[in-house]
């Protein structure tokens, strides 16, 4: 007899496993890494977050002085929130982040 | 009259493009030939084009299944060639991430294979308790895939008391779990029929094609990196080695279940054993001169890497030695004499990452490629 | 029988409206339970219809290499085969909607006709997996047929007859042939054939996705892949019907508290069941290998046919 029988037989009768989403939606966990935001007043334009990242996905804007960060070519690796001295550049939970216009895929 | 069945590069049965060219006669194997280089994307050449930091960023997306380890094992290899130590509270962090991963990926191993074999149900059910172990590695890190944690000189976060709580909660239910996958690979009557002697791998042609990781220990060779040359905290910690005497497909399935039995072990001797402290040494933006290899047991078999370093902060040189790349030699005994019905699930097997293996295509151009390319590609254009 | 109710009775009822409907439904609904059973979601039941319109909207495509004239023809003439069977069977009443003298050796015929148009088609597309997923259907359909021809002719010879709606009155009076301890085994050597019949996991060798893409169906795309979806998941019907009419009684009318329930309904309340069960089988199942599956159907489903035939004559 298949031993796999009852746990098939099981399944029929509980619900799916499977989190319908977009319908319903899981809260990511705390140090999930989401868009990196940057928190204008708090940064110092040190430009630590620039060489840190390992894409070159941030750059400081010519007028303001504060970072960019290109989402298309962002990792989400978390080393610009890592290295910056004031916290500035947080990793969000945001994560639903397609675009139809790519000049729009930036955080600042 | 044997006639040859292309299995790739596009093929339901592989899961990365290779070209794999079968000759039968009827449904037996007659001859097989290997060629890669699909996805070759030119990494160690890119390593040498970045700083040490950066280039771990890149060592990790070799591969998405075994991305910690080849990150580990390019952290060590710098870190030795820095003289860096890396504090113990790391080397726990890190075997605890290594272990997570090595569970993860012989889920998806075990989900694949059983797929191969027509059994949808258990890869359904395989890959449904492997979300377990990706929603642990979310929550320590804050990624299902490429979780990062490793950098140099140490992790990047902490595993604390909350996590660890979560972290005991899914593995007792991965236990349960896998202990059925055992005991169903152990006594289903169509599993046994497809993967019992099929995909025969001898004790002595594993040691002589130097076969590794549950490959070769599914042929009885007892290599494991972490008990022959311990890194991270595994010096510490008691585990079995895992090894099968079975030498067939049904051995090396059997290894990476029962492997993932010790993997939860381990993990919970860490937990329970990992002393408080820093999580990080301080890193020198540049490395002295120097050549440093290092190894570890990715899922697959011992990974090797090899950095050189001649100054600044970028290294002259790393290559990387995969562990598919030196258990590839092994499937021409594992096939030749099988049908093409076991093809698949003996290519499966050796649980291939040809993601890690297209690093070798350029100095294969003038031996190995030279075999295949005068075989078919002149007779071709000769004719 | 006029020529205006023969066009009914084949495109409407219970010929292709008929059967592609509830063919098409009842393949629909085996995946909603296979995802189900496997702890997931699963398409929605009319999934099999959506597939087969979107199939219908895209290009018609020959490749060049093959031989058109065959590959063209092979769903047409599967799919108007396995429609023509459904004349043959007791659908509603005991009297199918056209009836001969020996008509159970036309129905195992024409039951055999879409397997070879699959060969067919899979040989004549040019394809090394078309070729290979052909040579494995011909093997397999040597396992099964012999299994399931046995398990027949012993219904057969217990009625003393070969027309089906000789046995379905037969069954009428005296029960359900299945429950019958001497057909018993018959009836599930019949149902472990049907399973290589309709190609379900244990015996979805000819077209075992992970070895040779898909078979004989391999190089078959758009209107022409329709055809032969339609006519598989018909298939899987017509197999459920034909054993449902042998061994299970077939259709049978009752008058519940006065209101008439024709013969129709229970009829598929009965192939509902027997696919189910298959539904069932394939999910808890590992694919075979084709040695192993001849290996069991000539011993283990032959041996159980075989004492059947041999205890009723």
């Amino acid at each position: 007899m298949p031993r796999i029988l009852p746990t098939v037989l099981k399944n029929l009768f509980r619900g799916p496993a499977t989190i319908k989403y977009p319908r319903e939606r899981v809260e990511p966990p705390e140090r999930f890494r989401g868009k990196p935001v940057v928190d204008k007043e708090m940064c110092i334009s040190c430009g630590l977050c620039v060489r840190a990242c390992p894409n070159d996905a941030i750059s400081l804007d010519e007028n303001t002085k504060k970072p960019r960060i290109w989402l298309a070519r962002c990792i989400f690796c978390g080393r610009c929130a890592e290295v910056c001295p004031r916290k500035a550049i947080k990793m969000t939970k945001e994560f639903e982040l397609a675009f139809y216009d790519k000049s729009k895929a930036v955080s600042e | 009259m044997t006639f040859v069945l292309p299995i790739g590069p596009q093929h339901p049965a592989l899961k990365e493009p290779e070209h794999f060219r079968v000759e039968v006669k009827g449904e037996e194997v007659v001859d097989v030939d290997v060629r890669l280089g699909y996805v070759h994307r030119g990494i160690e050449r890119e390593l040498a084009r970045r700083s040490f930091a950066r280039g771990l960023f890149l060592s990790q997306r070799v591969c998405g299944i075994c991305t910690t380890h080849h990150g580990l094992c390019y952290c060590q290899a710098v870190e030795q060639l820095a003289g860096v130590e890396v504090p113990e509270r790391a080397e726990y962090a890190r075997t605890i991430m290594a272990e997570l991963e090595r569970i993860q990926s012989h889920l998806l191993w075990t989900g694949v294979a059983a797929h191969e074999i027509g059994f949808d149900t258990l890869f359904m059910l395989l890959w449904r308790d492997r979300e377990l172990v990706m929603d642990l590695r979310e929550l320590i890190s804050g990624n299902r895939v490429h979780p990062s944690m490793e950098t140099l000189g140490g992790v990047r976060w902490d595993i604390r008391p909350e996590h660890e709580l979560k972290v005991e909660r899914s593995l007792k239910k991965l236990e349960a779990e896998v202990k059925r996958y055992i005991d169903l690979f152990t006594s289903d009557r169509t599993i046994l029929a497809r993967c019992e002697g099929v995909g025969v791998l001898r004790r002595q042609d594993a040691l002589e094609l130097c076969a590794v990781g549950p490959t070769a220990r599914g042929s009885g060779v007892p290599f494991d990196v972490r008990r022959d040359d311990p890194y991270a905290a595994y010096g510490e910690l008691e585990f079995e080695v895992v090894t099968e005497e079975g030498q067939d497909v049904l051995a090396r399935a059997l290894v990476r279940l029962r492997e993932i039995m010790e993997s939860i072990e381990i993990i919970r001797e860490a937990i329970e054993a990992m002393p408080k402290g820093a999580l990080r040494a301080r890193f020198p933006p540049e490395v002295p001169d120097g050549e440093a290899v290092a190894r570890v047991e990715a899922p697959r078999g011992e990974l090797l890497y090899y950095v050189m370093a001649r100054g600044g902060d970028k290294p002259e040189r790393v290559r990387i030695r995969t562990p598919t790349y030196a258990n590839l030699a092994s499937l021409k005994p594992m096939l030749v004499g099988s049908t093409i019905a076991d093809v698949p699930i003996v290519l499966a097997s050796i649980d291939p990452c040809f993601s890690c293996t297209d690093r070798i295509t350029v100095v294969d151009v003038e031996t190995g490629a030279s075999k295949v390319v005068s075989k078919l590609e002149l007779r071709r254009r000769t004719s | 029988m006029n020529s205006l109710d023969f066009l009914f009775a084949y495109f409407v009822f219970p010929g292709l409206l008929f059967a592609g409907v509830v063919g098409l439904l009842l393949g629909g609904i085996d995946r909603k339970l296979t995802g189900r059973m496997q702890n997931r979601v699963g398409p929605p039941i009319w999934q099999e219809f959506l597939d087969v319109g979107k199939l219908f909207s895209k290009e018609d495509i020959t490749p060049s290499a093959a031989q058109g004239l065959i590959f063209t023809a092979a769903p047409l003439v599967a799919l108007g085969s396995i429609v023509a069977i459904f004349l043959l069977l007791p659908v509603n009443s005991p009297r199918p909607a056209l009836s001969s003298v020996a008509d159970l050796i036309v129905i195992i015929y024409l039951l055999n006709i879409p397997a070879i148009c699959a060969m067919l088609g899979g040989y004549s597309s040019a394809c090394p997996f078309g070729v290979v997923g052909s040579g494995r259907y011909i093997a397999q359909l040597l396992g099964y047929e012999l299994v399931f021809i046995l398990a027949v002719l012993a219904a057969a010879l217990r009625v003393g007859s070969l027309s089906v709606a000789d046995v379905v009155a037969y069954q009428a009076g005296k029960g359900w042939l299945a429950l019958q301890p001497r057909l018993l085994p018959a009836a599930v050597a019949a149902i472990l054939a049907a399973q290589g019949k309709v190609l379900r996991v244990p015996f979805d060798i000819p077209e075992a996705e992970t070895e040779i893409v898909h078979g004989p169906l391999t190089e078959y795309s758009g209107p022409k892949l329709a055809l032969f979806r339609i006519a598989y998941d018909i298939e899987v019907f017509a197999v459920a019907a034909l054993i449902v009419a042998l061994f299970f009684g077939g259709p049978v009318a009752h008058t519940l508290d006065g209101i008439y329930v024709p013969g129709v309904v229970s009829f598929l309340i009965k192939c509902f069941a027997l696919v189910l069960l298959t539904t069932c089988v394939r999910n808890i199942c590992a694919r075979l290998r084709i040695d192993q599956a001849l290996k069991f159907f000539w011993t283990f489903a032959a041996l159980l046919a075989f004492i059947s035939l041999v205890s009723v004559l």
